[in-house]
């Protein structure tokens, strides 16, 4: 019986080794292969190349660590613009539907004065436990705000932590521009024409009132330099208030009006969560242009530790007789 | 004369060598196997319910979490599935380069499996890392053009995500410069190694009739010496261009398959080898830009797609009502084909043997219960 259909010179039968062994033979001849490799992997040259068969090949993780391709593929970020502080993110829903796991979720921002939708997203979560990585999101968006990142390092004991909201996605075009140049000068320009264009239809603070513009999980370094260097981080980005003030408000009354919230949420201790001491350059918040002035004595971490009514130059006085101290001990 | 009773035993589901979570129910007298029943589902995730679900686009990353050492070929046999349901053209590059990370694969693979085989002999773990090494070299260049070592998703309709460049070119020819290397000391290091021989030597025996009734395909089938490779039976994408040799065993025991997936590697090789060559005269992009992969609509009808899977023949069958998802899907998964014919092979072998014979089969409990 022949089952073969193929063609007899497309197959050819593999040569058995039916001999009886003798004891030691060919393990000997094994041994010796084994002994020229562990020579080699002794002596070799480290982390060989991909064409060699000898050498050492391990990479001594963590302190070596290989470099990431630049289409390497992790978890999505959401990017936003370094110099005017937008989102790039306009809220489509495109990756929403596309993400096979279903993971990702947004809201869309609306205008407080009119109620209509703006090209911006209020609210964005992604479920990072879940997430299985295909990239099928970056792939998808059509405003290049969505990106796959390259930190794998992302262990952590807290599950709920993995529910990644807006303020821990956000990272600046330039940390995107450093792990994938190429990938991000294809789609740049278009990236920023359509940004441009979006910003235009966002009133208000809508579209850049999220988070403290993380990068890479470091807070970035605010252009601003803080007062005395030990005066409360100035000029702190206003976060939500601004929107629920609306858009038509004078200026001067706007920046009361967050004055006086500043001053509560100083109270309550909100915003001080990270009460970090300033002279160890505590959580630096990035300016905003064209932020109300008196927002930027929006106290953030210290504040709340030195005295909740004390009033602003005896504030700073303070700090700055502290930061003296901490420097003359040598911290 | 010593009377003896038969006694049943459980081998898995959390045992290391049975791949994954897969329970055999053995049933021994002594230490000979009388009966062998293979227990799955312990992996079950829905994986054909979810390809109703999802659109055609959607479905693509769940692919690789079949066999999750060939993601590349998971994806291309998808991708040819809705291709072929679709009426969707692929180009002849993108044909190329799912070839070339198809045989890529297929290296990986065997050099994998056939460490995981010795290290259920007994060989633990050195082996395996001489197949490790070079799998590793290959994951480097997938995740380089894909994004991801071993979950690539890389595969389109019409063709795949991104093309490959002048680094991935350089670097498959560094790769290339040392395989025949490996292939020789691989074989040096084992193919005459006593302890090989007195393991896989008549071990595990699947005649041929058997192998057929039992549809076994892939190097279980060649082991037993039915010359059977779609690559050549049925040649799917650029297959039918290159110069290559099926090879088969003739007893059908655990060294037969073992000497098949050595000789299948170098074969791989050759094709890598005239791939490489004919690439830059291949004609149109990575990618058909004309197909609409997220809202792409299949007409009413259905489609069987095969290739030939390093562990098999792997196959997609999907019916469509004319919508954006599958009405019905289904998946011929070659591990769990090759699997039901265990029982058979065992029968008769000793213990200690019957964990050699699994690793021979190769399986993936991924794709045995998806």
């Amino acid at each position: 019986m022949t089952l073969s259909h193929l063609a007899t010179e497309d197959v050819f039968v593999v040569e058995r080794n039916d001999a009886d062994f003798r004891a030691g033979q060919g393990m000997t001849k094994g041994l010796g292969i084994v002994f020229r490799k562990f020579r080699k992997a002794l002596f070799g040259k480290p982390n060989s190349d991909r064409a060699d068969t000898e050498g050492q090949f391990n990479v001594q993780y963590p302190e070596e660590r290989l470099a990431m391709p630049e289409a390497y593929r992790n978890m999505p970020i959401l990017l936003y613009d370094d110099a005017t502080g937008h989102e790039l993110c306009t809220s489509c829903f495109q990756c929403e539907r596309i993400c096979p796991p279903q993971v990702i979720h947004i809201t869309q921002a609306k205008d407080p004065a009119t109620g209509k939708p703006v090209p911006a997203a209020a609210k964005f979560v992604l479920e990072y436990d879940t997430c299985m990585s295909c990239g099928y999101c970056a792939e998808v968006c059509p405003f290049d705000a969505i990106k796959m990142d390259h930190d794998f390092e992302l262990s952590t004991a807290n599950h709920p932590e993995l529910d990644v909201d807006y303020n821990r996605l956000l990272r600046p075009v330039s940390y995107y521009e450093t792990i994938a140049p190429t990938m991000w000068s294809d789609v740049k320009e278009q990236a920023m024409k359509k940004l441009q264009n979006n910003i235009k239809r966002r009133p208000g603070d809508i579209g850049r009132d999220h988070g403290q513009k993380i990068k890479g999980g470091a807070p970035v370094a605010a252009a601003a330099t803080p007062a005395a260097g030990a005066a409360p981080a100035a000029a702190a980005k206003p976060r939500g208030p601004v929107a629920a003030i609306g858009k038509n408000m004078p200026e001067d009354k706007t920046a009361k009006l967050l004055a006086i919230r500043a001053a509560n949420a100083a109270k309550r201790g909100g915003g001080a969560a990270d009460a970090a001491p300033v002279a160890q350059a505590a959580p630096v918040v990035e300016a905003v242009a064209d932020a109300p002035a008196a927002v930027s004595a929006a106290p953030t971490g210290p504040v709340a530790a030195i005295g909740q009514n004390m009033s602003e130059d005896k504030r700073a006085k303070l700090e700055a007789i502290r930061a003296a101290k901490r420097a003359e001990r040598g911290e | 004369m010593l009377k003896t009773e038969e006694l049943q035993i459980n081998i898995g589901p959390q045992h290391p060598s049975t791949h994954g979570v897969f329970r055999m129910l053995v049933t021994v007298d002594g230490e000979t196997l009388v009966d062998l029943k293979p227990v799955f589902g312990y992996l079950h995730r829905n994986h054909e319910q979810l390809g109703e679900v999802n659109t055609y686009l959607q479905n693509m990353p769940f692919t690789d979490r079949l066999d999750y050492f060939n993601s590349m070929v998971n994806n291309h046999a998808y991708a040819r599935t809705i291709e072929t349901l679709a009426g969707v053209e692929v180009p002849e590059r993108a044909q190329y380069i799912r070839v070339i990370m198809d045989e890529l694969s297929r290296i990986l693979n065997h050099a994998t499996a056939m460490g995981f085989m010795l290290g259920d002999m007994g060989a633990w773990q050195t082996a395996l890392l001489w197949g490790m090494r070079e799998r590793e070299k290959i994951l480097d260049m997938f995740e380089y053009v894909s994004g991801a070592r071993m979950m690539c998703n890389y595969c389109r309709f019409g063709g795949v995500v991104r093309d490959i460049d002048d680094w991935f070119i350089t670097e498959l020819k560094k790769l290339m410069q040392g395989l025949p290397h490996y292939f020789d000391d691989f074989e040096g290091l084992l193919l005459n190694s006593e302890i090989l021989l007195a393991r896989a030597r008549n071990i595990g025996v699947l005649p041929k009739e058997l192998a057929l009734a039992y549809s076994v395909t892939g190097p279980v089938l060649r082991g037993s010496g039915v010359a059977y490779d779609i690559r050549k039976a049925e040649p799917y994408a650029v297959y039918d261009r290159f110069k290559f040799k099926v090879p088969v065993g003739t007893v059908g025991d655990v060294y037969d398959r073992f000497l098949v997936r050595i000789a299948e590697m170098r074969e791989s090789y050759k094709i890598l080898e005239q791939a490489l060559e004919q690439l830059p005269d291949a004609t149109g992009g990575f990618i058909n830009p004309k197909v609409k992969q997220q809202s792409l609509k299949a007409p009413a009808g259905e489609a069987y797609a095969r290739v030939e899977s390093p562990k098999g023949e792997l196959g997609f069958y999907v019916v469509s009502d004319g919508s954006g998802s599958a009405y019905r899907y289904k998946v011929r998964a070659p591990s769990f084909i090759n699997l039901s014919a265990l029982a058979d092979m065992c029968k008769g072998y000793t213990i200690a043997d019957v964990v050699v014979i699994l690793g021979s089969i190769d399986i993936v409990m991924g794709e045995v219960d998806r």
